[in-house]
């Protein structure tokens, strides 16, 4: 399996606080890797860093053996690199519709002039906009919201939402921050079949989950990170007997502890 | 929905094109009115590509319609040049103004971006009072210029020129519809709300902007040819920074982002004065409490952009 996505010792301070610190991992092509970890472990910061929120100020960010490090977050997304965020991002003002058509915007081939005049190619292309985005919001269950306000809609449906804004655009990689958050069981399952779903379209995942039943269910990979730094690693089996990665949890928060063991 | 947008989009065509018959109704004072109304409607939706759809705080939009003025008004007095050649000259000069000017800016946060607006039209009505290259006529600006002639035929008549401005903002109008259903428009959009999520998506955050304050920009310089041959003299009064405070009020008045909104807001601050011109030290009162009143009561604009549409 080669590497789609590779860190190597990278590391990122704010003030004094090392949030990520020498952290390096491998998420292979057509895989499913979890990064989890307490609150405040830095996961998040990881993704960030990834996609070029933040810039890591130290090691290496190499994407198909190419240094990525430090590109702005349009170019990261230009490589077929597309994220969810942990605290919900849609647009506010807008439909599910065109929450999710905003994703088609790299596979846009119309110049502005176009746009602005209004040429037939152009047209063209806004319809088949128009059917691409329908076919995802049916393929998620979304037709039937399509015209609501997405933000005013329940938080396992915002959370598919910001999930097919990232799907249309098709990307390679796809990185979930905590997409079974705010989610009951029933959606927190229908999330698992997803997940394989999107797998299986040939799009490579890296999520972040504290949902035990869906990172052991769901993953090939699992790096476990505490303070920023890695501290186990392999497939669910090993993690979950991991002596120190159930400590880790252990002196955090009792509820994944229960959820991890 | 299209079912929604469409009806909106055909009224307004329909009544731009009842308007194309106002000559024949008019006197010419309100004909010349009605002509200035064009030309202000051109430059406050092209303050709304800015504003409204960019969300940049642009508060020094009338140097781009001064320098469509000048660069028109320049042209033709003092190298003789036609109207219409230096149409082009005005709408590219004022753009590449616009982005060249926007280009190490952009970044700024929306109280520092205004700022540096407010800065630039300061810069440029010193500049235009100093008689800039022996070229601006100073305070008192370019008079003469000529009419534009077309076919052989000259624009002369009031009516003639009422047609020549309505003809263009109808051209401006289509522009702005298309930017509304456009590639371009959505994610100027996205941008605006939220800069994050777009730029995740692949919306290079600076160069859409800058082509946004560009595209503004040579809108205005447009208005700027039609003001200066409306006028037929250009002076630095015209483009001052309370001129630019005008049109960033009449796009939040009327409503961002939203072309009936802007009309609107246009026909208030522009034409509506005209009709209290006996009032006239009253009028401002007036005009600063509706203003205050409208951004209390409905901050989202008089006319808001529709929303949810596909
Ligand atoms: N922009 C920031 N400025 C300062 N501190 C930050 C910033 N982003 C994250 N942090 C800190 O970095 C640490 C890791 O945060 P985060 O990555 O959000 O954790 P996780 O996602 O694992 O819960 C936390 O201590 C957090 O407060
Ligand atoms: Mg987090």
């Amino acid at each position: 399996m080669s590497a789609l996505l590779e860190l190597a010792g990278i590391g990122i301070s704010f003030g004094g606080l090392r949030a990520v610190d020498d952290l390096s991992f491998t998420v292979g092509e057509g895989q499913i890797v979890a990064l989890i970890g307490p609150n405040g472990a830095g996961k998040t910061t990881v993704f960030n860093m990834i996609t070029g929120v933040y810039r890591p100020n130290g090691g290496k960010i190499l994407w198909y053996n190419h240094d990525i490090t430090g590109f702005a977050p349009h170019r990261i997304a230009r490589l077929g690199i597309m994220r969810t965020f942990q605290t919900i991002r849609l647009f506010s003002d807008m439909s599910v519709f065109e929450n999710v058509r905003a994703g088609c915007h790299l596979r846009t081939r119309q110049h502005w002039w176009q746009g602005l005049a209004g040429l037939p190619s152009q047209r063209r292309e806004e319809a088949e906009i128009a059917d691409r985005t329908s076919d995802i919001l049916k393929r998620l269950d979304l037709e039937t919201v399509a015209d609501e306000r997405a933000i005013a809609l329940p938080y396992g449906v915002q959370r598919r939402v910001e999930l097919a804004r990232t799907l249309i655009a098709n990307p390679k990689l796809v990185i979930l921050d905590e997409p079974a958050a705010g989610l009951n069981d029933r959606e927190s399952a229908k999330l698992n079949e997803t997940i394989f779903g999107i797998r299986d379209s040939g799009i490579t995942v890296l999520l972040v989950e504290h949902d035990m039943n869906v990172v052991m269910n769901v993953t090939d990979h699992i790096v476990v990170i505490n303070f920023g730094r890695k501290i186990a690693e392999g497939n669910a089996a090993t993690i979950r007997n991991n002596q120190q990665v159930i400590e880790a949890y252990l002196g955090r928060d009792d509820d994944e502890t229960e959820e991890a063991a | 929905m299209m079912r929604r947008t469409l009806p909106t989009a055909a009224i307004g065509a329909v009544l731009w094109a009842g308007c194309l018959a106002l000559p024949i109704f008019l006197d010419s004072a309100w004909i010349s009115i009605a002509a200035i109304f064009a030309i202000y409607a051109i430059v406050a939706l092209s303050q709304d590509v800015v504003l409204g759809r960019a969300g940049l705080y642009d508060m020094g939009h009338a140097v781009y319609f001064g320098i469509g003025a000048y660069a028109t008004a320049v042209l033709n007095v003092g190298f003789g040049w036609p109207i219409l050649a230096t149409l082009p000259v005005a709408i590219v000069g004022a753009a590449l103004v616009g982005a060249v000017f926007a280009a190490p800016i952009i970044r700024l946060r929306g109280d520092y971006l205004l700022v540096a607006t407010i800065g630039l039209n300061a810069i440029f009505v010193l500049a235009m009072r100093n008689d800039l290259g022996g070229l601006t006529g100073g305070s008192d600006g370019i008079p003469g210029l000529g009419v534009p002639s077309l076919f052989g035929l000259q624009i002369e008549s009031q009516s003639a020129l009422f047609w020549f401005d309505w003809v263009l903002l109808g051209v401006v109008l289509l522009v702005m519809r298309n930017l509304d259903r456009c590639e371009l428009g959505r994610a100027l959009r996205y941008l605006k709300q939220d800069q994050l999520a777009a730029s995740t998506l692949g919306v290079d955050a600076r160069r859409t902007k800058i082509l946004a304050f560009a595209l503004g920009a040579g809108l205005a310089g447009l208005a700027g040819t039609l003001f200066a041959v409306q006028i037929s003299t250009v002076s630095p009064s015209s483009f001052v920074f309370t001129e630019s405070v005008t049109l960033f009020a009449i796009v939040i008045v009327g409503g961002q982002g939203s072309i009936p909104g802007v009309l609107l807001g246009t026909a208030l601050m522009f034409v509506v004065p005209q009709i209290f011109r006996e009032f006239a030290q009253y009028r401002y009162f007036i005009f600063g409490i509706a203003m205050i009143a409208v951004m209390v009561l409905r901050p989202q604009g008089l006319w808001p952009r529709a929303r949810l549409a596909r």
